[in-house]
């Protein structure tokens, strides 16, 4: 006789349609794992009632950690019992979210004896999210993951699980090494990544050029996004056969330009690189004709996140060119004197761009020991309450130059 | 002389134990408070970085979450089923 | 047997390198151009002259071990078992063989899997965890998805658009999904102040710190049956759900009121135009599930006017640019109200300070 509790009308609703279906994913994984099929149950019983059926997070973990496992608890274990606790592991992935099929195979067969069986492919943040199991199948999952290499990756108030795009590996774009230097990044500070010691989260993300695919100027505390300082590669020859070939130089290209810095003749494109704010336009429309230059490094960017608290933030630019060569030691140099700031100064679920805010950007660069220049603003402030220093006021009055002697 | 890693945990341990109920402290809480209790020249931020970890490594106190991330005594997770 | 070994800790990601085809080990940074040799296809060209091919598909991003296990086969017989997945939640296989590419498509085909997400396409949605797995949701998020991509499935094995055009989906306002700088955000809020659990709260929050979570100061502290607790002064919450975050005694769920807002004309990339965060459209659509017809409707309007009006390249935001808010809310028809003026701080920085108007 049916189970009323397996009955799922709505979901199966959600089975149908050319787009491929996460109802028939769980449905699947129903088939073997009870996990699975409580979910599906829950999840019905969400769409009937319109409601959320999880209990606010928790505090499970691996031992020693204080991020990588989100605890999770159904408000109605008795008609789902199997999803009673149903926490998700955050597992940090591998730069450019490269894989081989053997490597998913291994992870596949841990999670098959460990929990629900099913994933997120990825998570926002860009971690493997093991979706769902026990608190007592955590340290038992955590042991086979690490010995087959992986690790967990961040919550709550630490270094969340650094991303970066494809980058050198498939990309004629890249201005530097995104997931090596995103690797990097991550093994420096796994104590930081693991054991939280930060206001808030803090995130970042490695793009390769001002395309920029891992929505680091959206997403991230700390937006590294490629760029180069000299002129545009440029390949006339390549350029005529794209016009030949049917494309409007003038029109899809020159007419784009943000800043108006190039010019067709029919024959020849000029480009004022002066003027280019690299914005990719160009290039993404010609990729055989046009290159980044070869003076690459990176625009160094701080402060984004998404609404909560105080409103959402995009990056802003802090350190308007690293060369590549010279972006591990940099960063590293400056995210210990952020970290240095944000954790003194900054208040319980301060993200640091909302610390930068309250306190403003000049006194954030006096912390941190950066130079004020015009690259960090899009203009000067516009209103005249100037909060100058007691000892510059004190040299212009005291008519002896003090400032100047200073 | 410098305060050893067991004597800066066991100070964190006691406050941890006195503001359980009262505060949730992070470990910026801890960490500022051991370098006022016992000065900067004796008690640096990576040591109050091993006091931490030895903290929670040996079991005694725990992290936990409620929108941030905080070092508590070990409890029963409130949101989990009897 | 790996129970009884050492326990490892602070070990890291696994080095990338050692999951990169042979292709890309010997061209990394060595790569001269791409194109886009059909929806879904591209072929990178090294400065060696090596080609590397790279199929894309979309797939659900919920998904188990089956499917998980059908990509490693595939990649096996396709792609000497590489693969990798982008920032938007698509599988992609790396391809030697050009031979390849048509059989690995129809077996992708075969199983479900839509080829498809480059250039003036849209690509998969990204989105958060909704009824799935998350406490705080005020709808679902896979749900959602599969409605609205099973409606614009044709856009994502095409590439028929003026410009990119991304879709992204949170559950609520703190975003995991980051959708504030989309093309078109679809975004579950609250409309209900919290009800405050006196009996739980004293157990499970400290009040100080619930008060002070709230941004818009609308909780205060308050003396409740000769107990401390708090109350919200409902006429300042603008429903964020931060102190529900903070304190699990704040809930503000409800089936009634919580749904779904649209917001339009973000992107990140900084390609012509500076990237820029989304605006409202829709203040508000109910729940309606199972599949949110409402919301699909929506979702696939904007599209449609989008797709009839803009020029090539434009973004929707620069396509709302150029003919001004009045006339995208006149040809999409969505009626404008007093919710999308803003009213939270620094809110005149989005009123129209100059007589620059189209009539």
């Amino acid at each position: 006789m049916p189970d009323d509790n397996k009955k799922t009308p709505l979901l199966d609703e959600l089975e149908k349609g050319p787009w491929p279906s996460f109802v028939k994913e769980i449905k699947s994984a129903a088939e073997s794992e009870p996990m699975a099929a409580d979910l599906l149950g829950q999840l019905e019983l969400s769409y009937q009632e319109k409601i959320s059926h999880w209990k606010h997070g928790g505090i499970v973990g691996v031992m020693g950690y204080g991020g990588g496992v989100i605890g999770r608890y159904s408000d109605v274990p008795e008609k789902f019992p199997n999803v009673a606790h149903f926490h998700t592991m955050r597992v940090n992935m591998p730069s450019g979210w490269f894989y081989t099929s053997e490597v998913l195979r291994k992870i596949c067969d841990i999670w098959e004896r460990h929990g629900s069986g099913l994933f997120n492919f990825h998570g926002s943040t860009g971690d493997i999210i093991l979706l769902g199991t026990r608190t007592d199948q955590l340290e038992p999952t955590f042991q086979e993951l690490t010995h087959l290499g992986f690790d967990l990756g961040g919550s709550g108030s630490v270094m969340r699980s650094p991303s970066a795009c494809v980058g050198q590996a498939r990309c004629e774009w890249a201005c530097y090494d995104t997931m090596d230097l995103c690797n990097e990044i991550t093994h420096t500070y796994q104590d930081e990544l693991h054991r939280p010691p930060f206001p808030y989260k803090f995130k970042f993300k490695f793009s390769g050029c001002p395309n920029d695919c891992v929505a680091s100027i959206a997403r991230a505390d700390l937006s590294i996004i490629g760029t180069w300082k000299d002129d545009i590669q440029q390949d006339n020859a390549a350029i005529a056969e794209y016009a030949a070939a049917g494309v409007d130089i003038q029109k899809d290209v020159c007419d784009h330009c943000p800043t108006k810095c190039m010019e067709w003749d029919g024959k020849k494109l000029k480009i004022q690189n002066r003027e280019c704010v690299r914005c990719m336009h160009c290039i993404n429309v010609l990729p055989k004709a046009l290159r980044p230059g070869k003076e690459k490094g990176a625009v160094v960017l701080i402060g984004a996140k998404a609404p909560i608290l105080q409103g959402a933030l995009l990056s802003s630019v802090l350190i308007p060119f690293v060369p590549a060569d010279e972006l591990l030691e940099t960063l590293k140099e400056l995210v210990s004197r952020i970290w240095d700031f944000w954790g003194e100064y900054g208040n319980n679920r301060e993200r640091v761009g909302e610390l930068i805010q309250r306190v403003g950007m000049a006194t954030f660069l006096d912390a941190i020991g950066l130079d004020p220049v015009p690259e960090m603003i899009s203009a000067p402030r516009d209103n005249p309450y100037i909060f100058f220093k007691k000892e510059d006021a004190e040299a212009a009055g005291d008519g002896n130059g003090a400032a100047a002697q200073r | 002389m410098p305060a050893a890693t067991e004597t800066i945990a066991e100070a964190m341990y006691q406050m941890v134990a006195e503001y359980m109920g009262k505060k949730n402290l992070k470990a910026t809480d801890l960490t500022k408070a051991m370098i006022a209790k016992f000065g900067e020249a004796e008690c640096t931020k990576e040591d109050c970085k091993h006091a931490i970890r030895l903290l929670i490594d040996s079991g005694r106190c725990v992290y936990s979450y409620f929108g941030g991330s905080y070092i508590t005594l070990p409890h029963k997770e409130g949101a989990a089923p009897e | 047997m790996a129970t009884q070994a050492e326990r490892l800790t602070d070990i890291g990601p696994p080095d990338f390198r050692q999951f990169l085809h042979p292709l890309i080990k010997k061209n990394y940074g060595q790569w001269r151009y791409h194109e886009i040799l059909a929806p879904g296809v591209l072929c990178h060209v090294a400065e060696s002259g090596d080609r590397l091919y790279t199929v894309r598909a979309g797939w659900p991003r919920l998904v188990g071990l089956a499917s998980v296990r059908l990509m490693a086969d595939l990649a096996e017989k396709y792609s000497s078992g590489y693969l990798r997945f982008t920032s938007r939640n698509n599988v992609e296989f790396l391809l030697a063989d050009p031979q390849n590419i048509e059989p690995l498509k129809q077996e992708l085909a075969a199983a479900g899997f839509p080829v498809g997400g480059t250039q003036n396409s849209i690509s998969n949605i990204v989105h958060t965890q909704g009824w799935v797995h998350c406490h705080s949701s005020a709808t679902d998020a896979s749900g959602i998805v599969k409605a609205v991509m099973d409606r614009l499935c044709d856009q994502f094995t095409e590439q028929k658009l003026p410009g990119k055009l991304r879709i992204a989906l949170a559950c609520c306002l703190n975003m995991c999904g980051a959708v504030h700088c989309s093309d078109i955000a679809i975004l579950g809020i609250h409309r209900r102040a919290p009800r405050v659990q006196h009996d739980t709260l004293r157990k499970l929050c400290e009040i100080p710190n619930v008060i002070s979570s709230c941004p818009t100061g609308a909780i205060r502290s308050a003396t409740v049956d000769g107990q401390p607790s708090v109350e919200v002064i409902e006429e300042q919450c603008m429903f964020c759900a931060n102190c529900y975050t903070v304190c699990p005694s704040m809930p503000l769920n409800d089936p009634e009121n919580d749904g779904l807002s649209i917001w339009v004309g973000g992107k990140v990339s900084n390609a012509r135009s500076a990237p820029r965060f989304s605006k409202l459209a829709i203040p508000f659509i109910p729940n309606n599930p199972p599949r949110w017809p409402e919301v699909v409707e929506a979702v696939a309007n904007i599209v449609d006017v989008y797709a009839r009006n803009a020029r090539k390249f434009e973004r929707v935001g620069d396509w709302i640019e150029r003919i001004g808010w009045p006339r995208f809310f006149e040809l999409t028809g969505i009626p404008f109200t007093r919710y999308h003026i803003d009213d939270f701080r620094y809110a005149g920085q989005t009123y129209a300070r100059s007589t620059h108007i189209r009539y």
